[in-house]
């Protein structure tokens, strides 16, 4: 299931201003996409491994959002837990295309057809 | 022509006129009315008056209106190009309201009449000398690119200053008071408080200046600045994610933009970096929220390491109702939730 993941990173979440972007499916497998240089996939894969450490207190009810945004003095890190499992990270420059572009991918991302 | 006092503390006077027979009257009369507290130097010509210049560093130049070749509204912009900090004054013989909208707008900081008599010259010295006491501001004067108007409110909340911040754009005029470092009113359009201080700092554009502090009529706000500066945030961001192309245009009295989400503030806790509560409100589980600022904190820290973005702002989470603000600083802590309420005209 990681090909369909892959596919709708490269072609629909890599608007300009998009720095990385990535899913880790329920299997823990990563299907991450570079779009600049000094953020490789590689790094997008450590960021959403990193993820997994707070996701069980940031989605612990009564909380438990739809999504969440880090916001650092240069972009935004957003990301997006499915109820089956999958994680979708997206890495953006601030004020860029990419940004605005963010609310539109994630809610994309929660109908998003991917299996288990 | 200059006849300088030798007095360390003398004031560097210059004097730039066409005609010899005033400047010897300027160097009698003006030379005893200072009695050695001016040095005065003259010149009877542009190229003498910059010749001058290159040697002494003056505190005042006095430049007749109507020269020759390079007059003086000419004269008076190339002093302002080559020496920024130099005072200068116009004088002038036939003074025309035209003549001294330019003589102004060409850096002199006054426009006045060639005195005729005793007391003419008396009433000249005490202006001359008096813009020379004039001190400059305090602080500095320069430009900042792609500094927001909430950074501005934030520095000066932090470095507990007190100031008026006015924002404008072409139909709003809005006023912000910062009393030593807390917000304490804002005011424009019919709104005052902190829904006028809201929709100011979400205004989708326009201009702000820093001015001296003055008492505001009132005071409406009374809130940690933190915390008004979050929601003011949260609010433009709002307002940014409708995507609403171009500048949108403001209504002058409520100064909203076209759609504005209402929201209820549900929850709030400021506390110091080490977690000690400053302010609470509605905060179910204080030990609990603090925690999950502290966890934040290090998770927010540890991804900037990963992540070329630059140190960490700000965490948004959005809820399915609402949404929630955390931001984890060394100094403070900060978790502010709202829920979403019906929309308001």
């Amino acid at each position: 299931m990681i090909n369909p993941a892959l596919q709708w990173l490269t072609v629909r979440a890599s608007p300009p201003g998009m720095l990385a972007c990535g899913m880790r499916g329920p299997d823990g497998k990563f299907a991450c996409h570079s779009v600049e240089e000094d953020c490789p996939a590689g790094k997008m894969e450590k960021i959403l491994g990193h993820f997994d450490g707070l996701r069980a207190t940031l989605y612990a009810d009564p909380l438990a959002p739809r999504w969440s945004t880090w916001t650092f003095e240069r972009g935004q890190i957003r990301f997006v837990v499915r109820p089956d499992g999958w994680l979708l990270g997206l890495m953006v420059r601030s004020e860029s295309d990419a940004q605005p572009k963010l609310d539109p991918l994630s809610n994309e991302f929660l109908s998003l057809q991917l299996g288990h | 022509m200059a006849k300088p006092t030798n007095h360390p503390t003398a004031r560097q006077v210059l004097f730039v006129d066409d005609e010899p027979d005033f400047l010897r009257l300027v160097q009698e009369t003006l030379g005893a009315l200072s009695a050695g507290h001016w040095d005065l130097h003259c010149a009877g010509s542009a190229d003498a008056a910059l010749e001058l210049l290159k040697q002494r560093k003056m505190d005042l130049a006095v430049v007749d209106a109507n020269m020759p070749l390079l007059d003086g509204v000419q004269f008076l912009g190339l002093l302002g190009k080559r020496y920024p900090e130099l005072k200068k004054v116009s004088l002038t013989s036939f003074a025309t309201e035209d003549k001294r909208t330019a003589c102004l707008a060409g850096g002199a900081e006054l426009f006045i009449e060639k005195p005729r008599s005793e007391e003419g010259f008396k009433s000249v010295y005490a202006m001359l000398d008096d813009l020379m006491n004039w001190a400059p501001q305090q602080g500095f004067h320069g430009m900042l690119r792609r500094v927001g108007l909430q950074d501005v409110i934030q520095m000066e909340c932090l470095g507990r200053n007190s100031s008026v911040v006015e924002v404008y754009n072409e139909s709003v005029l809005g006023r912000i008071y910062i009393e030593e470092g807390s917000i304490i009113h804002a005011a424009g359009g019919d709104l005052s408080g902190e829904r006028a201080l809201q929709r100011l700092l979400a205004l989708p554009g326009g201009s702000f200046e820093l001015a001296p502090f003055e008492p505001p009529p009132q005071k409406t706000i009374s809130g940690p600045w933190e915390f008004l500066l979050m929601e003011a945030a949260r609010l433009r961001d709002e307002l940014a994610a409708q995507n609403v192309p171009g500048e949108p245009e403001v209504d002058p009295h409520t100064l909203a933009a076209p759609t504005i989400a209402s929201v209820r503030v549900v929850e709030t806790l400021i506390c110091s970096g080490l977690g000690k509560v400053l302010y609470e409100a509605d905060c179910a589980d204080v030990p609990g929220r603090v925690l999950l600022l502290k966890k934040i904190a290090r998770h927010a820290a540890e991804l900037a390491q990963i992540a070329p973005l630059g140190s960490f702002d700000r965490l948004e989470l959005k809820l399915a109702d609402g949404r929630v603000i955390a931001q984890a600083r060394p100094d403070r802590l900060v978790f502010v939730a709202v829920a979403n309420t019906q929309p308001k005209p």
